[in-house]
């Protein structure tokens, strides 16, 4: 048997699947692809399939990850097109990668947007105004409820440029097993300082990191 | 394109992907060479409509039609349906994305009758005049429906232009073509009508009056415009002939049946007296045991699904049920796919039979022995005895079950209060039999009894029988829970007040669709949802038009009574019904049609003898 590592993207309006659909949804393709899925032993065997890194709903990604465990080896090109070929329009994977990374590595996840606000003159400096504050306090759904946390320190600016009125940012979060922050909040403790409606154009996850800023894939 | 003016709130609503099509499977075609486009609505919500098998059916064999497209339309959720109402966008079909109200034919399915008011909803939302009269001459949309509750469609009757009577398989597509030859000629929507109640099995409720007697029976129901005096349903004689899709719809959610269904027979050999499908779908037909197989392998291959689901209303009563389980399970345990049997009977569960279900699903046994005594079984024709109940008991539980799960009813026609405490005693039997067993598994014993409370439908020998009042099963229900002793018998129980409205609606007349309408107009939608049914409306909606619940629901009608559906003939004779409903009265059983034919009318569709 052996592992392989699928990159894929998710657009359109598959960012309206759950991760539990996901899953679903893939072990479906998985069986229709025809590719030789490994399944685990016992009374209810079942197909061995593994995301490092769940996607909230409403978020299209560049850079998905589904672990897959077939029980021999296939060449690269012929899982993608299997793969492909069984997939709804808006999941794609792109290439297959080594699993070489362990996914507890994770620590931190990029994104890309595009906001509009039509009652907003000048979003940019709305935006400085917002990430300048010593603290930025929003609410974290957590084991025992809700929790006010600053969530200044996790907010990394990559890039930020405004074009035709549309503030656009490159964004980088923690993400993985020591600790997750959700984009969405982020936008809203954003909405919640502006005061007035804000509107998310684009939306996407574009890279995974590991610890020293290494790239995941 | 209404599906685009629903993308910025999708994120306001749960299960987003109800509202988006897209699935693997979807049909998409173009518009521009499409000659009649069918908007397929199913009264409920997406999750309940994309289990349904009929559906999809008639779904992938509209569109074997290059010329013919049918799309998907489902009841948008209350907070979907709040934004829509909000933003003004109407309803549309998932797969184009196109409003409804822009479709040739728009057709609801009438699976249960508390779904009803969400018609009239979806109607609404999507434009449409809910009122077939106020649609005005134009020919499309033409708003119709089928399915079982067509049978007797008289409470929908002022707001559809026609109802198709049984399978739609062939009619279906006879109407489409009707449709299509007429629309080409510039034909008006009244044209059409008198045209289409021509074709059999087709029943166009505004070309019929209905006059009632002073007490408010029916006194009698006229054609007018030389349409059928008497409208027939439609079946499929040879099912080995039959369309049955190889692909399906995959939905990203999880509906409540998440699995492959195989159509293995339909009708039902059994006649219990209480069961309107048992009758409905008369006469029992099979499916070759070859077919079954290769439509179920084909269905799992193209989908990727790992459940497979023989379905019918009684699937053991299949005669090669040994030779499909043994060429099914030889694919899906390969393939690592599950198998189960929903509607397994108990009287006929051999041990060879059960030794290879007991591989397929360890969870549950389930028995509907419908009442507790066999006094009270005999009158409802369940032919089932204790003691078979005990021994698939017995086999089951050596072979490590150990949940068992019983169904009845409450409010059965004779019933006494003895019959009622025989639930609670053959529950007890059941713990006690699994506890005076050496051989039983370690886990822990869950006899769990779930009463539903029973509603008279037509076209059953209980057509004539008043349901049991809500105060009356309120009674059942406190005796039966006084009468459970043991700590391993879970029971649980029904809402007996949206009973009553299905056992009105059942059996309704013409006069209740201004009740549906009011009930409607005030509110009332989602009523199968015991969130959103509320009584309180109903029956203001009644006194509103002066009618009463309880003269539908609670009255004995008289052997020579004109029923609100006498016009429409299901090959199931009055006289049939009548010496059934003696019988059930004089607690005589009738014998399984293989056994013995009793004459019930339905084998004149079939132009030959059933068995
Ligand atoms: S005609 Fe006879 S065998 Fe056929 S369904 Fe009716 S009772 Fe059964």
């Amino acid at each position: 048997m052996k592992d392989y590592r699928i990159v894929f993207e998710k657009k359109n309006n598959m960012k309206y699947i759950s991760h539990l659909d996901l899953n679903r949804c893939m072990l479906r393709a998985v069986r229709r692809s025809g590719l030789p899925a490994w399944y685990t032993e016992g009374f209810h065997p079942h197909l061995y399939l593994m995301f490092p890194l769940a996607l909230s709903l409403g978020i299209e990604s560049i850079c998905e990850v589904m672990d897959l465990r077939l029980t021999k080896e296939i060449p690269e090109q012929e899982i993608l097109e299997k793969l492909n070929s069984a997939l709804p329009n808006g999941l794609h994977a792109i290439c297959v990668r080594e699993p070489d990374k362990q996914t507890q590595d994770i620590t931190s996840a990029e994104y890309s947007l595009e906001l509009y606000a039509p009652e907003i003159l000048d979003l940019h400096a709305c935006w400085l105004e917002f990430f300048n504050q010593p603290e930025i306090l929003t609410q974290k759904r957590t084991k025992k409820g809700m929790r006010e946390i600053n969530i200044k320190s996790c907010i990394q600016v990559e890039k930020i440029s405004m074009k035709d009125n549309r503030l656009n940012l490159m964004l980088r979060l923690p993400a993985g097993n020591d600790g997750n922050i959700n984009i969405g909040i982020v936008i809203d403790a954003f909405k919640n300082y502006a005061g007035k409606p804000i509107l998310i154009n684009y939306l996407c996850r574009t890279k995974i990191f590991c610890r020293n800023y290494e790239e995941f894939l | 394109m209404s599906k685009n003016k629903i993308e910025p709130f999708l994120l306001d609503v749960q299960k987003p992907s109800r509202y988006t099509g897209g699935e693997v499977g979807e049909i998409i075609k173009n518009k521009s060479k499409i000659d009649v486009r069918f908007a397929f609505c199913f009264p409920d919500i997406y999750d309940i409509g994309m289990s349904h098998l009929g559906m999809k059916i008639l779904y992938s064999l509209t569109n074997q039609y290059e010329n013919y497209w049918c799309e998907r339309v489902f009841a948008p959720w209350v907070d979907m349906e709040n934004i829509m109402r909000r933003e003004h966008i109407l309803l549309y079909a998932l797969e184009s994305g196109d409003p409804v109200k822009d479709f040739d034919f728009i057709g609801f399915t009438l699976q249960y009758e508390m779904s009803y008011t969400n018609i009239l909803n979806m109607l609404d939302l999507a434009g449409v005049p809910v009122l077939q009269k106020d649609r005005g001459e134009q020919l499309a949309p033409l708003v119709i429906a089928g399915g079982p509750c067509a049978c007797n469609p008289e409470p929908l009757a002022d707001f559809f232009d026609l109802f198709i009577l049984g399978e739609g398989e062939e009619v279906n597509l006879e109407l489409l073509d009707l449709y299509k030859n007429m629309k080409d000629s510039g034909a008006t929507r009244s044209e059409f009508l008198k045209k289409a109640c021509q074709i059999e099995g087709i029943y166009v409720p505004s070309l019929y009056e209905v006059n009632y007697h002073e007490d408010g029976t029916v006194k009698e129901i006229l054609p007018h415009e030389n349409a059928p005096k008497i409208i027939k349903k439609r079946i499929i004689k040879n099912l080995n002939q039959c369309y049955y899709p190889e692909q399906i719809v995959i939905p990203f959610i999880e509906p409540i049946h998440d699995r492959i269904s195989i159509e293995v027979l339909r009708g039902c050999i059994r006649g219990c007296r209480f069961c309107q499908a048992g009758f409905l779908y008369r006469p029992f037909r099979e499916k070759s045991a070859e077919l079954i197989c290769q439509q179920g392998i084909a269905l799992c291959k193209n989908s990727g699904y790992d459940e497979l689901s023989l379905s019918s209303l009684s699937t053991s009563d299949h005669s090669q049920m040994e030779k499909i389980l043994d060429n099914l399970l030889e694919y899906t345990e390969q393939e690592h796919v599950n198998l189960s049997l929903p509607s397994l009977r108990i009287d006929n569960f051999s041990k060879s039979v059960l030794e290879k279900i007991t591989k397929i699903r360890k969870s549950g046994l389930t028995f509907a022995p419908e009442a507790g005594a066999q006094r009270l079984r005999n009158v409802i024709n369940k032919n089932i005895t204790e003691e078979e109940i005990f021994n698939t008991c017995q086999i089951a539980f050596a072979g490590g079950y150990t949940t068992v799960k019983l169904y009845f009813m409450m409010g059965l026609p004779t019933e006494t209060d003895e019959d009622i405490t025989g639930i609670a005693e053959l529950a007890q039997k059941i713990v006690n039999l699994f506890y005076d067993m050496p051989e039983r598994s370690k886990g822990k014993l869950q006899v769990s009894i779930s009463t539903a409370t029973f509603v008279p439908k037509p076209f059953t020998p209980f057509e004539f029988e008043p349901q049991a009042t809500k105060e009356e099963i309120l009674r059942k229900q406190k005796i039966l829970k006084k009468a459970i002793k043991s700590k391993k018998i879970k029971i649980s129980t029904h809402v007996s007040e949206v009973s009553q409205m299905e056992a009105v609606l059942a059996r309704g007349d013409r006069r209740l669709c201004a009740v549906i309408y009011d009930a409607w107009k005030s509110g009332c939608h989602m009523d199968s949802w015991d969130e959103f049914f509320d009584a309180q409306k109903w029956h203001e909606a009644f006194r509103k038009n002066n009618l009463s619940p309880e003269f539908y629901a609670n009255r004995t009608r008289n052997y020579d009574e004109i029923m609100p559906w006498s016009h429409l003939d299901y090959f199931i004779s009055r006289k049939f019904l009548i010496h059934e409903n003696q019988k059930a009265h004089q607690e005589q059983i009738t014998k399984s049609c293989r056994e013995y034919c009793a004459g019930c009318g339905a084998n004149q569709s079939l132009g030959r003898a059933c068995f």
